[in-house]
């Protein structure tokens, strides 16, 4: 997966604990991937799965302690992010990387006006007068839909979708490269989220902003995303184009996802879930973390870490069973050929 | 036989600095027996405070809730608490719904000991088999809440709903908080306890696809009021109110094949405080004219079973 050294964001073997008096949570384990400029790539898992811990890791605002980066590489256009002073982190933060926070309703300051907290973060990367910052900030509010006039306002005089709109409008402001937007929409109604999916997408396509979205809900993904990444107990266990993870999928647990969801087109009148849950992070199994849930397991799956295959072009799996079915079926073709 | 629920232009308001909040207004519907009516519709619309006037945790404010006929709209005292064993609630919030300081078996027991029902003797094999009819390891029947993961809470709150034997259960959002593969587990134990028991639910919901699932009946509301009440089926496939027709067209497919054409809704949901008569969907409705907002709307039973609250459901369907 890791071949292109020209790659806009490349995380390489990332590995994050968090660590209490007694117990210590591997949240992230060796999660390496890749984006091209300009391109949206969806982190879907259940929670706890460590998507929120991979993207704070390369904003690097990670509380630490408890948290401890052990290892790994992330490279934004060929800089080792993990090695640049914290000065010039300050930089990079809201000009080249943003983030766009899971709850509105807590991601604001509710003793600034959000016209001030838009324009906190312009002041302090254009280097540009207060005037200047309020006109821009203005502008940023019309653009994600909100009345200039509301400038002065508190966040508590917003709806829910509209607060989300402010964070949006504050995380654009330096026109990022790379937004980090963790569930964006989650905690929206159908219809605002519609809507703020709709203008994300603009205004993606207005900037060529790069994309890491953050969601459990598949619809979502299917609506916004090229790639996907579908994450387990901090591992990659998924990665393909957004075809290869919606129609073709492979592992098991992508599998299972996809038919524990209520479908609108069936009618199945028994949900197929994936049985029991998520191994605890501070005890994780030997070998593959879903063994203990999965129904195609086979005896490799306890041994040793299992690799991350390619099986198609660009589409990765982590799946001992899925491994051994294909190299089945390739001894099989050759066996024919050679017939 | 009379319904096993029936609401009767139940309205709950609220007292608010800027006026009266219309939570709920004028609702009315019956539930059958072993049936399962969905209430779907954006936060805010009133559909959680609906499921909360109904089993008596409020006052209603007008109209009438009949159970098995009797009116227990007012009942109170003794009368209540036998209508408490009838009717029973799970919460939204599996993390705030259960008492942190106590046991999985003192939570699942307390409503069998306020009921009576039961002896002190017979408890521990009552919560045992509970525990047993949900799904939970009979082992962690000392353990606390905090010691157990989302889909586990929701069914220390499902066996806490069931512990009286009720007839009638509101599920106030029993899934929203749960990942997909924990969410479908918690479904599939809902209906099945349905089969076995004949329990009625009245299930409380935004995710549509989920409703659709579970539900034989849904109803939509709007600012506190139905817009549209069906059979599940007919609702996806004869969308007859423009609001339920944008609901429906803003769940994003996960077929990737297939572009999402939210129809667009202007602006979010106006105020519920002090509404003006007349349609309260107007200011956003891609169909609004002059007529809508001058007479209020009425339910209309516009095919079999099908009702809908819309001036002009006839032209825009027509």
């Amino acid at each position: 997966m890791l071949n292109d050294k020209d790659a806009f964001l490349l995380v390489s073997d990332l590995t994050v604990i968090y660590t209490s008096r007694k117990k210590v949570v591997r949240a992230v384990n060796g999660v390496s991937f890749e984006m091209k400029k300009g391109e949206t790539l969806g982190l879907v898992g259940e929670t706890g799965a460590g998507k929120t811990t991979i993207a704070k890791s390369i904003l690097r605002v990670l509380p630490d302690p408890p948290a401890k980066v052990l290892g790994g590489k992330i490279m934004l256009e060929g800089k080792d992010l993990m090695k640049v002073p914290e000065k010039e982190m300050l930089k990079i933060r809201g000009e080249k990387i943003a983030m766009i926070f899971q709850d509105p309703m807590t991601a604001l300051n509710p003793l600034m006006t959000i016209g001030d907290q838009i324009i906190e973060g312009l002041k302090l990367h254009n280097n540009c007068s207060e005037a200047e910052a309020a006109q821009k900030a203005k502008e940023l509010l019309e653009m994600v839909g909100i009345h200039a006039e509301r400038f002065n306002e508190y966040p508590f005089e917003f709806s829910g979708g509209m607060k989300q709109r402010v964070v949006i409008a504050m995380a654009l402001a330096c026109e990022p490269d790379l937004l980090l937007a963790d569930e964006p929409t989650t905690a929206l109604d159908v219809t605002i989220q519609a809507q703020i999916l709709d203008l994300i997408n603009k205004l993606k396509v207005k900037y060529g902003i790069s994309m890491i979205l953050i969601t459990h809900n598949l619809g979502v993904v299917a609506q916004t995303c090229d790639h996907v990444a579908v994450i387990y107990a901090g591992k990659i266990i998924e990665y393909g184009s957004k075809r290869d993870i919606f129609v073709n999928c492979a592992h098991p647990y992508t599998r299972g996802l996809f038919a524990s969801l209520p479908s609108f087109s069936k009618d199945a009148s028994r949900l197929k879930p994936i049985a029991g849950s998520m191994p605890d992070p501070t005890n994780l199994p030997l070998g593959c973390a879903f063994n203990p849930r999965c129904l195609s397991g086979i005896e490799d799956c306890n041994d040793s870490e299992t690799p991350l295959i390619e099986i198609s072009q660009g589409h990765f799996v982590r799946c001992c069973s899925v491994q051994q079915r294909d190299k089945f079926y390739a001894s099989a073709d050759r066996s024919q050929k050679s017939e | 036989m009379p319904a096993l629920i029936e609401v009767k232009n139940l309205s709950k308001y609220f007292k608010v600095p800027a006026g009266m909040l219309h939570a709920v207004d004028n609702v009315s519907f019956t539930i059958e027996k072993g049936e399962t009516l969905g209430i779907v519709g954006e936060s805010g619309c009133g559909k959680s405070t609906l499921g909360r006037t109904m089993i008596r945790l409020q006052e209603a404010t007008d109209g009438h809730i009949f159970l098995d006929g009797e009116d227990i709209t007012h009942v109170s005292g003794n009368k209540l608490k036998e209508v408490r064993k009838k009717v029973q609630i799970v919460f939204q919030d599996p993390y705030s719904s259960l008492n942190p300081r106590l046991r999985i078996d003192d939570t699942i027991s307390e409503p069998l000991r306020n009921s009576g029902l039961y002896a002190r003797s017979e408890l521990k094999e009552r919560t045992s088999t509970l525990m047993d009819l949900v799904g939970i390891d009979v082992r962690l029947r000392q353990s606390y809440p905090h010691e157990l993961d989302g889909g586990r809470r929701q069914r220390v709150g499902i066996a806490r709903a069931l512990a009286v034997n009720p007839e009638f259960i509101v599920c106030d959002e029993p899934v929203s908080s749960l990942d997909v593969s924990i969410q479908a587990q918690v479904l599939n134990l809902l209906m099945d306890l349905q089969d076995q028991m004949g329990v009625t639910y009245m299930f409380v919901t935004h995710d549509l696809s989920v409703v659709r699932h579970i539900s034989n009946h849904i109803c939509v509301m709007y600012l506190g009021e139905v817009v549209e009440m069906s059979p599940s089926k007919e609702l996806f496939s004869s969308t007859l109110h423009p609001y339920t027709k944008a609901l429906l067209s803003a769940i994003p497919s996960i077929d990737i094949d297939q572009h999402m054409q939210p129809i667009p809704l202007r602006g979010e949901l106006s105020s519920p405080i002090n509404p003006k008569p007349g349609c309260r969907f107007f200011p956003r409705c891609p169909y609004a004219k002059g007529g809508c907002i001058e007479n209020p709307q009425v339910l209309e039973e516009v095919t079999t079973q099908h009702f809908v609250a819309c001036h002009r459901v006839h032209e825009i369907n027509g």
